[in-house]
């Protein structure tokens, strides 16, 4: 449901969330990038030979360095390195944000419902989680893709969410447990409302806030492991991302003769990763005060 | 329940209670000590009566009143309201019991979600016991707000928590808790958090409900002052056990028990 006050409460939130020279940064980043995922949407419109994963320049056989038709030049077979980097931008974008999603709804419901409930069901959870949580994920990945051949980007994602949701359903848990005894709780709970009723209209909206902060920080996590399986040769074949580029121009050896080719996606990993992160410390200030410098309210 | 003779029963009446808390159990299932909150309590509570439970802090007031609203349930002894057992109420039972008895917190700034409006707030009873329309409880709320003194209702009921003042948030807690037309209500220490004006404006408020309605209160409280402005009668509480059941007035004039004699001599400003 949508009203005033949560409007309020965002737009709030919002003035001492751009007053943060971190998160000013951040955003500013993620606009280009989100520019440049918009942008790939756009790519059809210049022919063919701009498909980022079949478009291939008919003049060219070989990985050729920035040109005016390129404007950060071609792969060995000819495709369009730019293309490819937008295409990757909405890639890393889909995979980022679908991910930390997923994983943050798990984490969140099941991080509630472990904090509220207690006893066996608790420890049943959080055991669970505690074995999910010390498991590598990207080598469990990697595991998984040689055992089931290459995946599809979606299991991918998936993947991730899965192996990611331990450590949000940690938080969660805490901040419920110290809500459940707030007297508002027992409130509710005096009046006759069911345990569900409790978890998601008064624990929830406690909550919320600290389950988008991990969002971020899940964003982060879900781009970098799908980057390093792509680069590694596990990522789905049929889609181009950054990953999947760096593992392009490493297994056709172009890694020390193709800066043009090799640079751009790594810096886009890094840039967008980073500005996730920049989100998160900022969002980190406007969820807790005790961070924010004084004469700031 | 339905052939309840108020001058057979109380409409609370308990027996022999006792609340022990298990502190945690040591490693190799060494028991720690048990902590007796209250130790064989017998209470009874009449029909349209606002009884005071007066005590200092840790004497088991507040655990005597998460007892009665079913917050926890008695080690030992039997709860009863109008003479029906409490103590293993479940599902069906249960639901019926949490719409006959409410609760009123120590703290207003504690006891409201701050992400509710006062309407979600006041409504939620009724919205979980599945009474009336959405419009006909628009209509109570807004009755129930003028009720508690929150005039013009319609003007609090868009608002949250942190646009009202304490005195109106405690105002909202009661009105949550009468919502329903409950028979019992526990008001755990309602004025404890407010200054001294706007604790006597609750009060007042309190008293006109109990005529009003005729609902019974049990009023948990420190302060020997406000009890005798409010309570019929008075039951003095010391680690865990009642040490004295009066009327408000006797106690004050003729305290029997050596605590009780204590207690008011420690209330300040408090002559006869």
């Amino acid at each position: 449901m949508l009203n005033n006050h949560y409007v309020q409460r965002f737009v709030k939130g919002w003035r001492i969330f751009i007053k943060n020279p971190v998160g000013k940064a951040g955003i500013g980043i993620l606009t280009v990038f989100m520019i440049m995922a918009l942008a790939s949407f756009c790519l059809p419109l210049f022919g063919p030979m701009y498909d980022p994963m079949t478009g291939i320049d008919p003049n060219i056989k070989i990985s050729t360095p920035p040109s005016l038709t390129h404007w950060l030049g071609t792969d060995n077979v000819g495709r369009d390195i730019f293309a490819q980097l937008l295409e990757g931008a909405k890639v890393a974008f889909i995979v980022g944000l679908s991910s930390a999603f997923f994983s943050i709804v798990l984490g969140t419901v099941i991080g509630m419902v472990s904090g509220y409930a207690g006893g066996w069901v608790d420890a049943i959870l959080m055991r669970t989680a505690d074995i999910i949580m010390v498991m590598p994920s990207l080598v469990i990945l990697l595991i998984l893709a040689s055992l089931f051949g290459q995946f599809n980007i979606w299991l991918i994602v998936f993947i991730i969410a899965i192996m990611r949701w331990p450590a949000v359903s940690r938080v969660i848990r805490s901040q419920t447990l110290s809500l459940k005894t707030r007297p508002f709780i027992e409130a509710s709970r005096v009046a006759g409302a069911s345990s569900v009723r409790i978890i998601f209209r008064h624990i929830m909206p406690n909550v919320l806030p600290l389950a988008f902060l991990y969002m971020t920080f899940r964003v982060t996590a879900a781009i970098l492991v799908e980057a390093a399986l792509s680069f590694l040769g596990f990522g789905d074949p049929s889609q181009v991302s950054w990953g999947m580029m760096l593992q392009w121009v490493w297994k056709s050896g172009h890694m020390f003769q193709a800066p043009y080719w090799l640079i751009p996606p790594g810096i886009s990993i890094s840039l967008l990763t980073l500005a996730f992160y920049m989100l998160g410390r900022a969002m980190d200030e406007v969820l807790d005060p005790r961070l924010r410098k004084e004469g700031q309210s | 329940m339905t052939n309840y003779d108020p001058d057979k029963h109380p409409l609370i009446e308990m027996k022999g209670v006792t609340k022990a808390y298990n502190p945690r159990k040591g490693f190799f299932g060494r028991k720690g000590n048990k902590v007796l909150a209250l130790n064989d309590i017998d209470l009874n509570i009449h029909k349209g009566e606002i009884f005071g439970l007066v005590g200092q802090s840790g004497s088991g007031k507040t655990t005597t009143g998460r007892l009665l609203v079913k917050l926890e349930d008695p080690t030992h002894g039997k709860i009863r309201l109008k003479g029906e057992l409490i103590n293993d109420l479940g599902g069906k039972p249960l639901q019926h019991f949490r719409s006959k008895v409410q609760m009123i917190f120590q703290d207003p700034y504690q006891s409201l979600n701050p992400h509710l409006s006062i309407a979600e707030t006041i409504s939620e009873p009724l919205v979980v016991h599945g009474i009336g329309s959405p419009e006909s409880r628009r209509e109570k709320v807004i009755q129930t707000l003028e009720t508690v003194g929150l005039r013009p209702g319609k003007a609090f009921y868009n608002h949250y928590p942190h646009q009202l003042s304490g005195g109106q948030r405690q105002r909202v807690a009661v009105a949550r808790a009468i919502v329903l037309d409950p028979e019992f209500i526990v008001a755990d220490e309602p004025t404890s958090m407010l200054d001294a004006t706007i604790a006597i404006q609750l009060l007042r408020l309190l008293s006109r409900i109990r005529d009003e309605f005729g609902m019974t209160f049990l009023f948990i409280t420190h302060n020997l002052a406000a009890a005798k402005y409010l309570c019929d009668r008075v039951a003095v509480i010391h680690e865990g056990h009642i040490v004295e059941v009066n009327t408000a007035e006797n106690i004050i004039r003729n305290p029997e028990h050596p605590y009780t004699k204590k207690l008011i001599k420690v209330q300040p400003g408090f002559r006869f």
